[in-house]
């Protein structure tokens, strides 16, 4: 990665050269190409789009009809009442999902990699992942139905176990919504965001092991001295991406598990309000303004978080 | 992947689409344009899809006198239904549609929204593509929309030419549908002139016969019932509010606090008081009735899950026979259900309807758990995409008239009915013994009629069903039928000028509007479930009270208010 982007850089500072250079690789730069073209076009053509949040959008008159007007949507949503709220429920909530969801599948990958059983180790691996695959929908109903009070199986087991003695709502109750939230994430991400973490171990050279075992370091030490170390770059450039989508709480999880507006307090994040206030209310540009604003802070939290990693030596770019 | 990014690709796709289309639109125009000029006036996009439109260069050249004879030509039209729920079978397939294919020439082609409506009509909206016919709820903000944007056709001068809407459909209530500009551009679904809704109380006849039976008419009858089923059936939900956040429960339990109370008004958030709407946050009686809920709720009398709870959930009690008392704004939808299930492994078991509970001292006949207006559900409009709307007219006069309502209902004559006859000038079908002896099938078969009826026209279908079911006997009656005939249909309100009184969405008070919901929402929430005394209703209302004032409610009632009183003009009641 280092190597590639101090290349690079040589060919640029190369100036002139450059023109002829491409000229030379002709049927090469005809290969990429298409690659160009294809993210042009679906990349940055459509961009013109977050125009629509300067604008009074209106599906009829069509884009270039709609009058301009500005900051106007960008006010009226930092001067919203909700605007505090909305902002401290999508840092906390992505917060919690960073600072537990992120690491969770890097401790299922190690403790993975230590289970000596293959058939075992495959069968937990493919079992942990399956969740993934389910869409939140049916997630949200089956924890909607095991919260529940009637017949709710964590209500009976609570019961049974006399933790407490009435079933408790607790999809109804603000201070366990986050974290019937995060657990959720968990469960249902933990497995498939482990593979790569897990490709990554598979990649690291076993002869270190053997060299530490002949030093007599134990199981952890290697876990933490060989195994971590090794898969460091990975875990960077995943938390890099994790951070440049901090803003991004989580959407059809929140819709789902919130229903009960007592929740809307804690559960309200940037994209559940964009939802509810704009869209459903057909008002696209306000809901494009604070879809623009989330991807300006995004984009600044991605570039920092970059610059930091490059110090380390392992960054996206 | 996220919400956001889905938005953003639902954005682009739309801003693409409108370019493509454009270029399309361009296209057309140079293939078409053989002699006529490329104007983009009338629907060159549409005219492609119809049959035979020869006349089309000239539209409205045929002279006024001339009406359109359906049958006299084949008649194509594309239907989209703004609903994501909405799938209709294949028209022609049934023996209902096919007879209307045969005898009157029209063939409907069927525009799914792909349970996505809202895209879908934005996509059509944008690209300029629309159908000929689309049905909408009553007031949507896209009717709006495609209105002030010149996409619809107003219908005034044809009604005058064709028999049906003219008849059935009475000078006041067309006069309420008119839209600003004082046109008329929509046709109204299941329109009626008596009481109709399925709103109120349900009890399960099995519990309340092992408790004895005790008396069950006032809001105190029914805190003491549920205590003494708490204490008897621990299992079971004591009364059950079906999904909170729609009202249901709440809403039937406000009518049971003052006479002739409309809960139309809560859901409409606001209280018609000495000619003005005022704050329903402050109506003595919505507080009245969310402190008797929030005690219910503090003692575990009612669902406690009743924010957070599914239908699947609601639904699954019921048919388990769960519930003691179940009072919904459609009570009987789980209940017949639940009554065939229940009543078929024990004769005793089911639910059934009871008269509606109101508070000691108050009179119980006038009391309403549901309301219901001359207007109906919701109505059908026509574009101006159509080829000729009269045609597209002529088709829907016709369909709302009592031979296209009886072969939707009951099939084309010879199935279920023989002939008509006429009854106070009412072609009114004969019906033969199938009626009785094929319900399976008739209901199959209405199964299917349902998702055509658009302009269903319930002033007639109701009087014929009802006054021929009042010649059989009980059992021969359906659930679900006599308990609209004993109870429910006697006790709904009717709430026709309080229609309409929704601001357009992204209109100035829509947005205000979208405010107040908001505080609405969790106000209730709160005021149920956050609460340890009457005191802390009180408290949570008046906060709520103040947040809405602080979000521009005041602009949104005094914009009710005017609605509301040009209703009562258009219905010559003030």
């Amino acid at each position: 990665m280092t190597q590639l982007t101090i290349q690079t850089k040589k060919n640029s500072s190369a100036g002139a050269g450059i023109v002829i250079r491409i000229i030379r690789q002709w049927q090469m730069q005809l290969m990429v190409l298409p690659a160009l073209a294809l993210i042009f076009v679906f990349n940055y053509l459509p961009m013109y789009g977050v125009l629509t949040a300067f604008k009074d959008y209106n599906l009829i008159k069509g884009f270039n009809a709609s009058p301009w007007v500005g900051f106007k949507h960008f006010e009226a949503f930092f001067e919203s009442p909700d605007f505090l709220k909305v902002m401290r429920n999508t840092l906390v909530i992505s917060g919690l999902k960073f600072f537990i969801g992120f690491p969770a599948p890097i401790v299922l990958a190690l403790m993975l990699n230590e289970v000596r059983h293959r058939f075992f180790k495959r069968f937990v691996q493919s079992v942990s992942y399956l969740p993934y695959f389910i869409s939140w929908v049916i997630v949200a109903g089956f924890i909607s139905s095991m919260l529940s009070i009637d017949n709710g199986s964590v209500n009976i087991l609570l019961q049974k176990l006399k933790l407490i003695d009435e079933p408790l709502s607790f999809l109804s109750m603000p201070q366990y919504f986050w974290t019937i939230l995060i657990t959720a994430n968990i469960w249902k991400d933990i497995g498939f965001n482990s593979i790569v973490f897990l490709a990554a171990i598979a990649g690291i050279d076993q002869t270190m092991y053997e060299a530490a075992e002949v030093d007599g370091a134990s199981k952890f030490k290697q876990m933490f001295l060989i195994t971590l170390p090794s898969i460091m770059p990975v875990v960077i450039i995943f938390m890099i991406l994790a951070i440049g989508n901090l803003l991004n709480a989580g959407f059809e999880d929140i819709l789902l598990l919130a229903k009960n507006p007592i929740l809307w307090n804690v559960s309200d994040v940037l994209d559940t309000y964009v939802f509810r206030i704009g869209i459903e209310n057909l008002r696209y540009s306000f809901a494009t303004a604070i879809g623009l604003f989330r991807a300006v802070i995004s984009v600044a939290l991605l570039v920092f978080a970059n610059l930091i990693a490059r110090r380390y030596g392992s960054s996206l770019w | 992947m996220t919400g956001m990014s889905k938005k953003k690709a639902m954005l682009t796709t739309a801003a693409a689409l409108l370019t493509l289309t454009t270029v399309l639109a361009g296209c057309g125009g140079g293939n078409s344009g053989n002699s006529s000029s490329p104007s983009s006036t009338s629907s060159s996009s549409s005219a492609s899809g119809s049959t035979e439109t020869p006349s089309n260069g000239e539209a409205p050249a045929t002279p006024v006198s001339d009406i359109f004879e359906l049958g006299s030509e084949p008649l194509n039209l594309k239907f989209y239904a703004h609903y994501d729920w909405f799938s209709m079978a294949p028209w022609g397939q049934d023996i209902s549609s096919k007879w209307i294919k045969d005898n009157k020439k029209v063939n409907i082609e069927y525009i799914p929204s792909g349970n996505n409506a809202q895209q879908k009509l934005n996509t059509m909206l944008a690209g300029k593509d629309l159908p000929d016919l689309i049905w909408f709820n009553r007031g949507a903000a896209e009717f709006e929309m495609m209105r002030k944007n010149d996409m619809l056709a107003p219908i005034d001068d044809y009604i005058d030419k064709y028999p049906n809407m003219k008849k059935w459909v009475p000078e006041e209530l067309r006069n309420m549908l008119r839209s600003e500009d004082g046109k008329l551009y929509q046709f109204p679904n299941w329109y009626t002139n008596k009481p109709v809704g399925n709103a109120g109380w349900i009890i399960n006849k099995k519990i309340y016969k092992e408790l004895g039976s005790p008396k069950l008419e006032t809001t105190e009858d029914l805190y003491s019932y549920a205590k003494l089923v708490k204490e008897k059936y621990p299992g079971v939900t004591p009364i059950e509010s079906d999904l909170a956040i729609d009202g249901q429960l709440l809403d039937v339990l406000y009518s049971a606090f003052e006479e002739n109370a409309l809960n139309r008004w809560v859901g409409d958030r606001a209280r018609p008081k000495d000619g003005v709407m005022t704050s329903i946050f402050n109506d003595p009686t919505y507080r009245e009735s969310m402190k008797f809920a929030a005690q219910l709720y503090r003692e575990k009398l009612m669902t406690q899950d009743a924010f957070s709870q599914t239908r699947d959930q609601v639904k699954e009690k019921i048919l388990n026979g769960e519930v003691a008392v179940y009072a919904s704004i459609n009570a009987t939808e789980f209940a017949r259900e639940g009554q065939a299930l229940l009543s078929a492994q024990d004769p005793e078991a089911g639910y059934e309807m009871i008269w509606p509970i109101a508070k000691p001292g108050l009179d119980r006949n006038k009391i309403f758990p549901g309301t219901y207006t001359y207007l109906g559900w919701n109505i059908i409009t026509i574009t101006k995409s159509t080829p000729d709307p009269e045609k597209a007219f002529a088709f829907l006069d016709w369909f709302t008239g009592p031979e296209a309502q009886s072969v939707l209902m009951w099939g084309p004559p010879g199935e279920f009915w023989d002939e008509f006859k006429d009854v106070d000038g009412v072609p009114t079908p004969v019906f033969n013994e199938n009626y009785v002896k094929k319900q399976k099938e008739l209901v199959d078969l209405q199964a299917i009629t349902t998702w055509y009826t658009w302009n269903g026209n319930a002033v007639f279908t109701d009087k014929t069903k009802g006054d021929y079911e009042s010649t059989l006997p009980e059992q021969d009656r359906n659930w679900e039928t006599s308990q609209q005939y004993n109870i429910a249909w006697r006790t709904q309100g009717e709430a026709t000028e309080f229609v309409n009184l929704e601001p357009a969405k992204d209109s100035d008070e829509g947005i205000k509007q979208t405010a107040v919901e908001d505080i609405w929402d969790k106000s209730r929430a709160e005021a149920l479930m956050n609460t340890k005394s009457d005191a802390d209703v009180d408290r949570i209302l008046d906060k709520a009270h103040e947040d809405a004032m602080k979000v521009g409610y005041q602009d949104v009632l005094d914009f009710k208010t005017k609605k509301w009183h040009e209703n009562r003009k258009a219905m010559g009641r003030e």
